[in-house]
C-alpha cells in the first residue's frame, strides 16, 4: 500500500542518466501533474496564513455559516474561519510530514546503510532491531506515547512519528546497499584504499538517490496519515492548528448532526490531496527512473 | 471476475436489506420489535448523559461512580430536596425534627419493605449513619459532630448530636440512601467502600433488570410503597440508560429519537430546539438550561501576583464572559453573577455588598487597577511585569479533551492580554491538571465542583474551607486562607435552616470578604444539560406553567434532588 | 524451513518482550497517578480517609512493592491473562472489557482486510492489462489509498447516514434490542456494521489494487515474461505466472499494512461510535485510563504478531522458493 516499498524497487537501476531522467520527467503527465497540485497546496500553506489572519482561532464571523463570499469556507460553530484554520492546518501538515519523513528517512538509510555494508554481527544485530520495530503495530506504539506526553505540540509529534517509521527503509535501504556492494565500481573504490564513509557517500548514495527521493515521498503521505490520525483521536498537539485537529473539532462540535459539511470537508480534502498528489507523483517517478514503465 | 462481481453484490445487497429492515432506525423501529426480543419501545425511557463508562457497580456508597439510579431508582433517601422550590419531601420517611437543640429524630413512614420482602426499619436508617464511621465512607465527617443514632423504635430513629450542624445535616438525609441492614451488615469495610455491590436490593420504583457493557437496565417494580402511599407511580416499564461514547453520539441518537432523554452537553442544541425535531428543553429560550454549577477561576493565592486581590479583581474584569457565553456555548449558559451564587440561592445574594464591591467585564477598568496596584508595562511589549519589574507569565490550564472549556481558556486569555495581562491558555492531560489542582502548583484553573444543592454552606465551604492541607482534594484549590471567613462558614453551618435571617446575616458577611479579596472568580453558570425527544413520552419538566417543574436529569445525586418526580409525571405520547 | 520459522519466531518473541516492556516502562514515566485518580474521584474529604483509600488503591494496583518486583508481578499477570483493574469501568478487570469488546473489532476487520486484499489484487491485476480501464480506475485509487480512515467514514456517514438516511450512524446495534440469534437483531448488527466496514474496506482496497497493478506491470515487461513471451506462450499463461509472482510482495505487503489498517478500525469505530476496541482507546484515553490502553495496547500487539506468523506460513506454502535464511519480501 502507501509505504509499500517493492513498488519502487527496481527504480535505482536506471538511475545516473540525469538528462534523459529529466527529459521524461517534463513528459510525465502524472509527474507534472502530481508536482503541480503539491506546489499549489505548498503554496497555498506557505502564503495562506499573509492572507487570512495570523490568530485562525479568533471569533471573527457569525457562528456556523455556511461559505459566503466573505467566508469562503463558512465559519464554525464559534465563528472561527474555516479557510483560515484551513491554511494554517495545511502548513503543519507539510511541516509535520517533512520533519517526520526527514528524520525516518535519515535513520532508515543510516541503520540500513550501516548493516547492509558492514555486514556481520553489526547486520545481524541492526537487522533484528528493523524487524523488531517493523512488526511493532506503529499507530497503535505512538498512541501510547502520545497518550502520556504532557505537553504535545507539532514537533514532537513529528519526531516520535518519524522515529517510528523508518524500519522499512531501513530494511530496503539494506538490500540495495547489498546488491551494490557488490558491484564492481565499489569493489574498485574499495581497491583503492577510499575509507568506508567516502565510498558510501560517493560511490553508493548517489547511485540510490532517485530511490531515496521516493522513499521521502513515502514517508511523507505516511507520516501526514499518521499525524491526521493522532490529532483525530485527540492526541495531537494540545494547541496550534492542524488538518486533523479540524476534524476532531468538528466531530466533537458535532458538526455532521447540525449539518456543517464546510467545516469536515476542506480538511479532509486538503490530506487527501496533498498525498494523493504525491503518491501519483511517486508514480510518475517510477516510469521516469524505470524506462520499462514509461508511458507510449 | 464473475464470481467477484457477484459476491460484492451479494454483500451490498445484505446491507442494503439490512438497513431497509431497520429502517433509517426510526424511534419507532423498535415498537414492533418487541417479538425480536427488544424492549418495547412504547414503555421504555432510554436516557444517555451520566454513565461515561460501561456499568461497573451499583453500590450507593460509591456516590462517584455507581451505575445510573442505583440512587433514586433503587436506593432511596429519607427526604427529596427540590432546589427549584426549596422544599424537603419526605420520602421514605413520614417526617423529620429537632426535638431540641442536639437531638433529631425521624420517623419512617409505615409498611415500607426492602424489594426483598424484608421490613424497612429504623435499624437500617442506624445502620446507615453508621457506616460512615469507616473512614472511606464519603460521609465520615457527619461523626465529627455526631454523637450517636440510636432506633427508638421499629420506625424512629434519634440522632444526638455533639455540635449540631443543622446545614450539614439537612443535606445528609436528602442526599445519602439507606441501605439494608441485612445484607450490608457482613460486608467488610473494603466491600463496602469499593465492592460492585451486583443484585443491589432496595426500595425504590424500580428493580435491577440487566446491564451490559454498553446500558444499564432497570424494571418497573410493581409492588413499590409509593403507589400506595403517595399514589405515584413511574410511567415508563423499562429504563435503559445507555452508555455515553461522546456528546455528538448522544446528539445523533437524540435525534433519532433512540434516546429519549440526554443529560449530555450538547453544543449546538439552541439552533436544533426549533428545528421540527420534537426536541424540548426546560426553557424554551436561552439559556435553555437550569443552572446546575458554577464555572470559577481560581488563581492560586500563594502566588505572586496572584497572592494579591487587587491583582486578582483586575484579572476578574480583564475576563469577557458574554463571548464565553454566547460564542463558546452557544447562548446554553449564563453569566453568572459576581458571588456566583446559582440563580436558586438569589434569596441569599446581598444586593448592597454586590452593588459596592461587584465586578464585571471592562478592560480599561483592568488596565486602571493594574496600574493604581503598581503593575506597569515597564519594557513596552504591551503586557505588564511585576511590580519588582521581573516579567509576568500566568498559565491557565484546563484539561485536553474538555473542548468548552479549552474554547473559553482561549477567550478568557486573550481578555486578558487585551488588559495587559500574560495570560496563557495550556491544556495538559485531565490526570495532569488534576495533580496540579491538588498539589497546588498551578497559577490559574478552571472548576466547578459544587451542584446546585439544599444549602448555600456548600458553596461556602468550597471557597473558604480550612485548613489547607498538603493535598487539597475537594475544597479550596486556591489555597486561600482567611480563619475569619472560615469561622463565619462554620457558624452558618450551625445555623437552622428555617433561620434565612440568621443566614443572610452570615452570608452577607461572607459576600463581603468574597468580592473584596476575590478568592475565586465566578464566570458563568454550567448548565444543568437536559435535552429531551417527545416522540414517545412527553409531558417533560419545564418552567412553563402547568408542567411539571421538577429537574430533568438522571445524574448521579439529581433523584434525590426531585428528579425521581420526573418519571411519575411522564405521560406516553399520542400513539399515531 | 525450520530454522526460517524459528528465526521469524525469536523475532516475534523478541518483538513481545520490547512491546511488554514500553506498555510498562511508559505510564511509569509519565505524569499523573492513578492512585490519586481513584481517591480524587471519591471526593474523600477527611485526610484520614484520603490516606485510607491511597492505601488500598495502592495495594490493588500493585503500586506497594518495588519496582523490579512491579514489572515481574505484571509478567505474572500478564501470562495468567490478568491485565489489572480498569480505572474507566472499576472495578471490572482490564481482560473483560477487552474479551467483551473484540468480536466487533475483529467483526470490521477480518472481513475488511481479508476482502478488500483479494477484491484490490484482482482489479489491480485486472487494470494492469487493460490501458483505458488503468487510466480511469488508478486516480481514484490513488485518491482513495490517500484518504485519511477517519475522513471517509465521516464523509459515508454523513452523506449514506445523516443526509440519505439510508443506514444507522451510531452504535454497534440499536438501543432497543437485546443481543441475541434473531433475525431482526442480526439485520440491525449488519445495518450497524455496514458504513464502519465500506470505509475501512474502499480506503485498503485502493491500496492493493495500485499494489497489485504496479507489480503486473513490472513482472510483464520483466525478461522472463519477454522470453516466455517469445516462445509463443498465450497471453494468458504468461499473465498467470506475472500474477502469481506479484502476489508474493502483496502478501509481505499484508503483513506490513497489518499495523495501519488496525489504526484504521480505531479511528473508523471512534467515527460511527461502533463498541470496539477503538472506542475502548477513546475511553482509555479521555479517562487517563492506564491500565486499559496498556491491555489494548498488548492486544493489539499480539494480534499483529500473530497474523504476522500466519502469514510467514502462508508465504512458505505460496513461494516454495523460500529462502533458508531471512526469507520475506524486500
Amino acid at each position: 500500500m502507501s509505504d509499500d516499498p517493492s513498488a519502487t524497487k527496481d527504480a535505482f537501476t536506471a538511475s545516473g542518466t540525469g538528462r534523459e531522467a529529466l527529459f521524461f520527467a517534463r513528459r510525465n503527465r502524472k509527474l507534472v501533474g502530481g508536482g503541480v497540485v503539491v506546489l499549489v497546496f505548498l503554496l497555498v500553506a506557505l502564503t495562506g496564513p499573509w492572507f487570512t489572519t495570523d490568530d485562525p482561532l479568533a471569533y471573527v464571523g457569525p457562528p456556523g455559516a455556511g461559505p459566503s463570499g466573505e467566508f469562503w469556507f463558512g465559519t464554525t460553530t464559534f465563528g472561527q474561519d474555516v479557510l483560515a484554520q484551513f491554511v494554517h492546518g495545511l502548513r503543519a501538515t507539510f511541516f509535520v510530514g517533512t520533519v517526520a519523513a526527514l528524520i525516518a528517512g535519515v535513520l532508515g538509510m543510516v541503520v540500513g546503510f550501516t548493516a547492509g555494508y558492514r555486514g556481520g554481527l553489526v547486520d545481524e544485530v541492526l537487522t533484528m532491531i528493523t524487524n523488531v520495530v517493523l512488526v511493532l503495530p506503529v499507530l497503535a506504539v505512538l498512541m501510547i506515547i502520545a497518550a502520556y506526553l504532557e505537553v504535545r505540540n507539532i514537533e514532537v509529534q513529528a519526531l516520535i512519528i518519524g522515529l517510528f517509521s523508518w524500519p522499512w527503509v531501513a530494511r530496503a535501504v539494506r538490500a540495495q546497499t547489498l546488491s551494490l556492494r557488490a558491484r564492481e565500481f565499489v569493489d574498485l573504490a574499495r581497491l583503492s584504499g577510499a575509507p568506508v564513509r567516502r565510498i558510501v557517500f560517493r560511490e553508493i548514495a548517489p547511485n540510490m538517490a532517485s530511490y531515496l527521493f521516493m522513499v521521502f515521498i513515502l514517508l511523507f503521505g505516511g507520516s501526514v496519515l499518521f499525524a491526521a490520525t493522532l490529532d483525530f483521536i485527540g492526541l495531537g498537539p494540545t494547541d496550534g492548528v492542524s488538518l486533523g485537529l479540524m476534524l476532531n473539532h468538528a466531530k466533537q462540535w458535532s458538526a455532521m448532526d447540525l449539518g456543517m459539511w464546510w467545516w469536515f470537508v476542506p480538511p479532509g480534502l486538503g490530506i487527501t490531496s496533498v498525498v494523493g498528489a504525491l503518491y501519483i507523483m511517486n508514480v510518475g517517478l517510477d516510469e521516469v527512473f524505470n524506462p520499462k514503465l514509461r508511458e507510449t | 471476475m464473475r464470481h467477484r462481481s457477484r459476491f460484492l453484490v451479494l454483500l451490498l445487497t445484505a446491507g442494503l436489506t439490512a438497513a431497509a429492515c431497520t429502517g433509517a432506525d426510526g424511534p419507532n423501529a423498535g415498537s414492533g420489535g418487541d417479538a425480536g426480543g427488544g424492549y418495547p419501545r412504547a414503555e421504555t425511557l432510554f436516557t444517555s448523559g451520566t454513565q461515561w463508562g460501561p456499568p461497573s457497580n451499583w453500590n450507593p456508597i460509591m456516590n462517584w461512580t455507581y451505575a445510573t439510579g442505583t440512587v433514586g431508582l433503587v436506593y432511596e433517601t429519607l427526604f427529596l430536596y427540590d432546589p427549584l422550590t426549596d422544599e424537603y419531601e419526605p420520602w421514605l420517611a413520614e417526617s423529620g425534627d429537632w426535638t431540641s437543640d442536639t437531638t433529631y429524630e425521624v420517623t419512617l413512614r409505615e409498611g415500607l419493605t426492602w424489594t426483598d420482602g424484608e421490613p424497612i426499619t429504623a435499624e437500617d436508617v442506624v445502620f446507615t449513619v453508621e457506616l460512615g464511621q469507616i473512614e472511606q465512607v464519603p460521609y465520615h465527617n457527619l461523626w465529627d459532630y455526631l454523637d450517636s443514632a440510636e432506633a427508638v423504635d421499629e420506625r424512629t430513629a434519634r440522632f444526638t448530636f455533639a455540635d449540631p450542624r443543622y446545614q450539614q445535616w439537612a443535606n445528609w438525609v436528602y442526599f445519602n440512601p439507606i441501605v439494608p441492614e441485612h445484607l450490608w451488615a457482613d460486608k467488610s469495610d473494603e466491600d463496602v467502600t469499593a465492592g460492585a455491590n451486583e443484585n443491589p436490593v432496595g426500595s425504590g420504583p424500580y428493580l435491577y433488570e440487566t446491564h451490559d457493557q454498553d446500558r444499564q437496565v432497570w424494571v418497573r417494580n410493581e409492588d413499590w410503597w409509593a403507589i400506595e402511599a403517595l399514589d405515584l407511580d413511574v410511567a415508563p416499564r423499562y429504563v435503559v440508560d445507555l452508555v455515553n461514547t461522546s456528546n455528538e453520539a448522544a446528539l445523533g441518537q437524540l435525534l433519532e429519537g433512540n434516546v429519549d432523554l440526554s443529560n449530555n452537553f450538547l453544543p449546538g442544541i439552541a439552533s436544533l430546539v426549533d428545528g421540527g425535531y420534537q426536541l424540548h428543553t426546560y426553557f424554551a429560550e436561552p439559556p435553555y438550561m437550569l443552572s446546575a454549577n458554577t464555572t470559577w477561576m481560581i488563581p492560586n493565592t500563594t502566588r505572586a501576583p496572584l497572592n494579591d486581590p487587587a491583582f486578582r479583581r483586575a484579572l476578574a474584569s480583564s475576563v469577557d464572559t458574554a463571548t464565553i457565553v454566547n460564542s463558546v456555548y452557544g447562548r446554553i449558559v449564563s453569566a453568572a453573577d459576581p458571588t456566583g451564587l446559582l440563580p436558586i440561592w438569589d434569596e441569599y445574594i446581598d444586593r448592597n455588598v454586590v452593588g459596592q464591591h461587584g465586578f464585571s467585564f471592562d478592560t480599561g477598568e483592568a488596565k486602571r487597577l493594574l496600574n493604581q496596584a503598581g503593575y506597569r508595562d515597564t519594557d513596552g511589549d504591551g503586557l505588564v511585569e511585576n511590580k519588582d519589574g521581573s516579567p509576568l507569565e500566568l498559565t491557565l490550564a484546563t484539561p485536553s479533551g474538555w473542548t468548552d472549556w479549552n474554547e473559553a481558556a482561549r477567550v478568557i486569555a486573550e481578555g486578558a492580554e487585551a488588559a495587559g495581562i500574560n495570560l496563557v491558555s495550556e491544556t495538559p492531560a485531565d490526570t495532569v491538571v488534576q495533580d496540579m489542582r491538588e498539589s497546588g502548583e498551578f497559577d490559574i484553573i478552571l472548576d466547578n465542583q459544587r451542584q446546585m444543592d439544599n444549602t448555600p454552606w456548600r458553596y461556602y465551604e468550597y471557597v473558604f474551607g480550612l485548613p489547607v492541607q498538603e493535598q487539597q482534594t475537594t475544597v479550596n484549590y486556591g489555597r486561600y486562607e482567611n480563619q475569619r471567613a472560615w469561622d463565619l462558614v462554620n457558624q452558618l453551618d450551625a445555623t437552622r435552616i428555617d433561620d434565612l435571617d440568621g443566614m443572610n446575616g452570615i452570608i452577607s458577611q461572607l459576600q463581603r470578604i468574597q468580592l473584596t479579596e476575590l478568592p475565586i472568580i465566578p464566570l458563568w453558570y454550567n448548565g444543568l444539560w437536559s435535552q429531551a425527544n417527545e416522540t414517545v413520552w412527553t409531558n417533560w419538566p419545564s418552567a412553563e406553567e402547568g408542567s411539571p417543574g421538577y429537574l430533568p436529569s438522571m445524574w448521579r445525586g439529581y433523584p434525590q434532588r426531585g428528579a425521581i418526580r420526573m418519571l411519575t409525571e411522564l405521560r406516553p405520547a399520542e400513539q399515531q | 524451513m525450520g530454522r526460517y520459522f524459528g528465526r521469524k519466531l525469536a523475532i516475534y518473541a523478541l518483538t513481545f518482550f520490547v512491546a511488554v516492556t514500553i506498555n510498562w516502562l511508559i505510564p511509569r514515566f509519565m505524569p499523573g497517578d492513578p492512585v490519586s485518580r481513584m481517591v480524587a474521584r471519591a471526593g474523600m474529604q477527611t485526610p484520614e480517609g484520603v490516606a485510607a483509600m491511597r492505601e488500598y488503591y495502592s495495594s490493588l494496583f500493585g503500586f506497594d512493592v518495588p519496582v523490579w518486583q512491579q514489572y515481574l508481578n505484571f509478567w505474572g499477570g500478564l501470562l495468567t491473562g490478568d491485565l489489572g483493574v480498569s480505572l474507566w469501568a472499576f472495578p471490572q478487570p482490564v481482560s473483560s472489557i477487552i474479551v467483551a469488546a473484540v468480536p466487533y473489532t475483529l467483526g470490521l476487520l477480518i472481513p475488511a482486510i481479508l476482502l478488500s486484499w483479494w477484491a484490490g489484487n484482482k482489479f489491480g491485476a485486472y487494470a494492469a492489462r487493460k490501458k483505458v480501464l488503468d487510466n480511469t480506475v488508478l486516480p481514484i485509487w490513488y485518491v482513495l489509498t490517500a484518504t485519511p480512515y477517519m475522513w471517509l467514514a465521516i464523509l459515508l456517514a454523513w452523506a449514506l447516514g445523516k443526509v440519505a438516511g439510508l443506514f444507522p450512524v451510531g452504535r454497534t446495534f440499536s438501543a432497543s434490542l437485546r443481543p441475541e440469534w434473531s433475525w431482526v437483531f442480526v439485520t440491525d448488527l449488519v445495518s450497524h456494521w455496514f458504513l464502519p466496514f465500506l470505509s475501512l474496506f474502499l480506503v485498503a482496497f485502493g491500496g492493493w489494487a495500485i499494489g497489485m497493478r504496479n507489480m503486473v506491470i513490472y513482472e510483464l515487461e520483466s525478461d522472463y515474461a519477454h522470453y516466455l513471451g517469445a516462445l509463443g506462450a498465450p497471453g494468458k499463461l504468461v499473465r498467470r505466472y506475472a500474477f502469481r509472482n506479484a502476489m508474493l510482495p502483496q502478501i509481505t505487503g499484508l503483513a506490513l499494512q497489518l499495523g495501519v489498517i488496525v489504526g484504521g478500525a480505531v479511528v473508523t469505530e471512534i467515527v460511527f461510535d461502533y463498541r470496539g476496541l477503538g472506542y475502548l482507546v477513546l475511553e482509555a484515553i479521555k479517562s487517563s485510563d492506564f491500565f486499559l490502553l496498556q491491555g489494548i495496547f498488548l492486544f493489539i500487539v499480539i494480534g499483529v504478531l500473530v497474523a504476522n506468523f500466519i502469514i510467514d506460513v502462508v508465504y512458505v506454502l505460496v513461494d516454495p522458493r523460500t529462502r533458508a535464511g531471512m526469507g520475506g519480501g524486500a
